[in-house]
């Protein structure tokens, strides 16, 4: 397709880019004492040494963890090409050990080339992984086990791991087992298990984002783009880089989300709206983009509320101020008909149509019912909550296109 | 044994076409079929012999000595266990046809009973000279939601020429042949032209990678619509999925998969689906496996499109959406499912997929323990007061009457609503109300006019308000009952509509048990006893009142809790003795004279109150005034709860004329 316009082009580069985790966490592996060159020290290590090890990477969700392990992984393939396995787990997925037997066998099965057999028992496919790592130990081949969510596996019986770790531990082998995760919290009888080698990964400094927003968006000169639009593209862009409001809009943001993959996002949404025309990265796409990325939902759905909505919110609020612990419909009515008699508002509606607009604000999800037993008790009597603060409503309806004086009232009363 | 049953009854009566619907096993009226998992199938440890095949699963199997059968496809003997249940062989069904005389129709039919070589069902028909059999007919379903057949109008002409053509990769494209630009896009959603832009700025041009879509918005607010109409638009490859339709995980897998695999339920496959799968660890293997094998070879499967189809699929990329993404936090283990979605793109780690999320709620409120990244948001407001006439103008035939009207009607009826399928069916009915003084509907309306039509519209505006959520089951009688209304709810200053009579029958004996129901709802069962002594408990009440006025404090707590607690429970043996009390006393000449008028009439009635009270209740139940909760776990017995109004009660009684103010217990 060479129909395509040098800005398309570079627009599809872009964005083909920041959905390439590897191209992306290249070039924060370089330094010496970056988390790749850790991990990869410790993997191959333990494969030229030929002996079993356990690595937990750590950080928040979004931080890459598995891209940089995935790098890692790819490296060592082509350097020990034919002694490495790989498999992959997740306890998204296979949190039930049942499942993750079956998901081994499967990955080791395709690996090697042997027949897997889906009817085969929990008990066959234990010994056949035993059987796998001994002779993967006698061949000096090693298996790498990849436990993303590793959170996942240790609910529960943890039979999994324990299983896993302990063939480690009895079976000449030569296995990895790398888990990653986000949280904190873990049990004693796997921890006895596991090697302390933990991998930290940080959010981004500074530096690094600046490295990563030039390796990204600086189009190369050798791409077959025209060269004169990648220069113009190029200086334009490190014109904006330069710039002191770019800065503050990446501090903004990253004030927020500070990991690499939310910093990825909401550079793809600044890329996506870059205007094919003129085919330049502008610093408006930037701004928009931090306005679109940044949304207050709660708000917003203030703002879609009618009017009728709006004064089941206040009515509610006001129970709250009056530390009515808990309410239900009929309360609120109750509370909507004394507002009306003391302020005479125009908008006094039948039961039904609040009944109704109280449905509405429970599918948008401002109020909802704090307990989800009392299926059989009608949705009147059903006590619920406010998801929104004082601040949020009061908010809101200032911002509101033509909110009633009267509910501004009430709410500046109440405050 | 059905085709049996069926040979023996068509010579019976020849003449009479007979109903028969096929049903495909049995089914059970006092259970359900259970499903078994996965997990459950039991595997027998037989070696089957190729030679000696009498060892395949015989009695030393494990399954037989269990009496369990083997499941097919999971047993090791394969094709030669035989430790199946006889009718789960499949065999060639005979061929059903019907005959001119009995004879013949007996030897056709063994003939073709013994002769089990799969014969088409055309071909038996023409070469026998009889009645054809009326085949059922299989309505052809379109693998899409019927959400797509709005926007396509050619859906039909589609699922036609798939029928006899090999599915390709250009089904999962709708609005084939003709171009529609972005303008055609923009103009026909009003107001939304920044949120599509945005929408198509994210989607990229072709064959360009992207992160994953989060679109909400309150209902109405044309999410699935612009979604559907940008894709027909770009003309790219979809998998549209409903979390609304696909109610289950089970479900929605396999219906994205059967969309994958280019695979379509029909009578030869026996409605099954491409894959069986339940798991989400087989959904991702098989939607990778479906996904490669769709991306790698695009263009093997386009060389098989027939010159007809000009609609071909733009680029590479696959886009899956799931659409109604917040019914999955209802879900059994819903949240797993949630957080399988959204970690979907990273477990994938396919660029050529791109995933849209539409929910009507927004992503804050998909919090998971498990935690996500977040999809990229895209936010559909709703729609302003502007917005909202432009759309409920299109397809309006006179143009200028309907500006007028709703100039009349859309700013107090958006106090209320502002979702659009809501308001155009309530305008609907308003319309043709506000039509009403005017013979010719293509007139142009005056200044004169306007106002004179609006002097005499403007009473009906505040009730029509209040009825705006009124279902009416009659449509056509709705129009001659609102003449009527208004009087009714203009006469009470609340505004709430109380019409004198009840808009519905029922028998005597029901009403009473309505009533009984609200008072065991409404009084604490403890002052039964004292409310319903032969003298009708008026006295005893003014006393109660008096002792609760001493602590006003105490009375507003009390009053509070009713509303929160709502109407109580009770058991059906006190339902029954405030039913038998209030009949009674109903039938006492003495209690009040009002009764003493319709007295006969309910005593007449009373010989078979008592016996068919039970029957009554259930009914009852079924219409929903009364509900039955749970038991309680002391007396173990079903507890009920009335959810009438006291309104509704108060109309209820007057209508037989059952003082019920003096029974009702007043905090």
């Amino acid at each position: 397709m060479g129909r395509e316009s040098p800005a398309e082009k570079a627009l599809i580069l872009l964005r083909t880019r920041l959905c390439d985790p590897n191209f992306i966490f290249r070039p924060l592996c370089e330094s010496s004492d970056s988390n790749y060159s850790k991990l990869k020290f410790l993997v191959s290590s333990s494969i030229t040494e030929a002996c079993n090890n356990s690595i937990l990477l750590l950080g928040p969700r979004g931080s890459g963890k598995i891209a940089v392990l995935d790098l890692v992984i790819s490296d060592l393939l082509q350097e020990y090409p034919d002694t490495i396995t790989v498999i992959r787990l997740s306890g998204l997925l296979h949190s039930d050990e049942n499942c993750a037997l079956k998901e081994i066998s499967r990955q080791l099965c395709t690996e090697h080339q042997l027949l897997f057999s889906k009817m085969a028992s929990f008990d066959e496919n234990s010994q056949f992984l035993i059987a796998m790592l001994r002779e993967c130990g006698l061949a000096h081949k090693t298996i790498i086990f990849v436990l993303d969510e590793f959170d996942l596996f240790a609910l529960g019986k943890q039979r999994l791991l324990y299983n896993l770790l302990d063939a480690l531990q009895s079976v000449t082998s030569q296995a990895v087992v790398i888990g990653v995760r986000c949280g904190s919290a873990f049990g004693k009888r796997v921890i006895s298990r596991f090697s302390n080698r933990k991998l930290l990964f940080l959010p981004p400094s500074k530096e690094d984002i600046q490295r990563l927003l030039e390796h990204i968006l600086l189009l190369p000169t050798d791409s077959g783009l025209p060269t004169d639009y990648v220069v113009e593209f190029n200086t334009k862009l490190q014109n904006i880089l330069a710039d002191e409001r770019f800065e503050e809009i990446i501090n903004t943001y990253l004030n927020i989300d500070s990991t690499i993959k939310d910093f990825l996002r909401y550079l793809f949404r600044s890329v996506s709206n870059m205007d094919l025309q003129s085919g330049m990265l502008l610093l408006e796409n930037f701004k928009t983009a931090l306005s679109n990325i940044q949304r207050h939902p709660k708000m917003e759905c203030i703002k879609d509320c009618s009017i009728l909505e709006l004064y089941i919110l206040v009515c509610m609020k006001r129970l709250e101020v009056k530390e009515h612990n808990s309410y239900n419909f009929t309360t609120v009515m109750k509370e909507y008909k004394s507002v009306h008699d003391s302020f005479q508002t125009s908008d006094y509606y039948a039961k039904n149509v609040c009944l109704r607009a109280f449905e509405h604000l429970l599918q948008r999800g401002l109020i909802e019912f704090i307990d989800n037993r009392g299926q059989n008790q009608s949705v009147e009597y059903r006590p619920v909550k406010l998801l929104i603060s004082f601040h949020q409503l009061h908010q809101g309806l200032k911002s509101y296109r033509s909110c009633p004086a009267i509910l501004q009232k009430i709410m500046d009363r109440e405050k | 044994m059905e085709s049996e049953t069926m040979l023996c009854t068509t010579d019976q009566c020849v003449e009479q076409e007979p109903q028969y619907t096929h049903i495909d096993r049995n089914e059970f009226s006092q259970r359900r079929h259970k499903k078994q998992e996965e997990e459950e199938i039991l595997i027998c440890e037989c070696k089957c012999d190729e030679k000696d095949l009498e060892s395949a699963c015989g009695e030393r199997c494990l399954n037989v000595l269990t009496s369990t059968q083997c499941t097919p496809g999971y047993c090791p003997c394969g094709v030669y266990c035989k430790n199946q249940n006889s009718d789960m062989v499949k065999e060639e069904r005979p061929q059903i046809t019907r005959r001119a005389t009995r004879s013949s129709a007996l030897a056709k039919s063994v003939v073709e009973e013994t002769d089990t070589s799969s014969q088409h069902p055309n071909d038996a028909s023409a070469s026998s000279d009889i009645i054809k059999e009326e085949s059922p007919q299989i309505s052809r379903r379109t693998t899409r939601s019927s959400v797509l057949a709005k926007c396509s109008n050619n859906v039909v002409e589609e699922t036609d020429a798939n029928s006899q053509q090999q599915p390709t990769l250009d089904d999962l494209v709708i609005g084939e042949g003709e171009s529609f630009s972005f303008d055609d896009l923009v103009s026909s959603f009003p107001g939304k032209e920044s949120q599509i832009k945005e929408l198509v700025h994210l989607l990229g041009p072709q064959n360009s990678p992207m992160l994953p879509i989060f679109i909400y918005g309150g209902s109405s607010t044309g999410k699935t619509s612009i979604v559907l109409q940008t894709f027909r638009h770009l003309k790219r490859p979809f998998v549209y999925s409903s979390c609304l339709t696909c109610y289950n995980p089970r479900i929605m897998f396999e219906s994205i998969l059967n969309q994958l695999f280019l695979h379509r339920k029909k009578a030869e496959n026996g409605y099954s689906s491409a894959k069986r799968c339940e798991r989400p660890s087989d959904f991702v293997n098989f939607l990778r496996e479906a996904l490669v094998s769709i991306i790698g070879n695009p263009q093997g499967q386009k060389s098989g499109l027939s010159s007809k189809r000009s609609g071909k699929a733009n680029g590479n990329m696959i886009y899956l959406i799931f659409d109604n993404l917040e019914r999955v936090k209802g879900w059994d283990k819903g949240s797993t499912v949630l957080s399988l979605l959204f970690n979907l793109y990273d477990t994938l780690k396919m660029p050529e997929v791109g995933l849209i999320f539409i929910s009507n709620t927004s992503p804050d409120t998909y919090d998971s323990n498990m935690g996500y990244v977040e999809p990229n948001p895209l936010y559909l407001p709703d729609y302003t007061d502007d917005d909202l006439g432009q759309i409920l103008m299109r397809h309006q035939a006179n143009k200028k009457l309907y500006t007028s009207f709703l100039s009349v009607v859309l700013r107090p009826f958006s106090r209320i609503t502002r979702r659009v399928d809501e308001l155009s069916s309530a305008f609907s009915l308003l319309f043709r109300k506000y039509c009403e003084p005017i013979t010719d509907l293509g007139v142009f309306p005056n200044e004169e006019m306007k106002r004179k039509l609006f002097s005499q519209f403007q009473p009906h505006i505040a009730p029509a308000l209040n009825e705006i959520f009124k279902v009416s089951t009659q449509p056509s009688t709705e129009v001659e009952a609102r003449e009527r209304k208004p009087k009714v709810s203009t006469r009470k200053s609340r505004g709430y509509e109380v019409a004198d009579q009840l808009d519905f029958h029922m028998s005597t004996s029901a009403k009473y048990l309505l009533i009984s129901a609200f008072l065991a709802s409404r009084n604490p069962a403890t002052l039964d006893a004292s409310l319903f002594d032969s003298t009708g408990g008026s006295n005893n009440r003014k006393r109660k009142r008096k002792v609760s006025e001493k602590s006003m404090e105490q009375k507003e707590t009390a009053e509070q809790e009713l509303l929160i607690k709502g109407p109580g429970t009770f058991p059906m043996e006190r339902l029954l003795a405030i039913f038998q009390c209030i009949t009674s006393v109903a039938e006492d000449p003495l209690d009040d004279e009002e009764q003493a008028q319709d007295g006969l009439g309910i005593q007449d009635g009373h010989c078979g109150l008592m016996s068919d009270v039970l029957l009554q209740l259930t009914s009852l139940c079924g219409a929903n005034f009364i509900v039955k909760g749970g038991s309680c776990p002391l007396e173990g017995s079903t507890r009920y709860r009335s959810t009438v109004s006291e309104d509704m009660a108060l109309q209820v009684a007057r209508s037989i004329k059952f003082p019920l103010s003096k029974y009702l217990y007043r905090r």
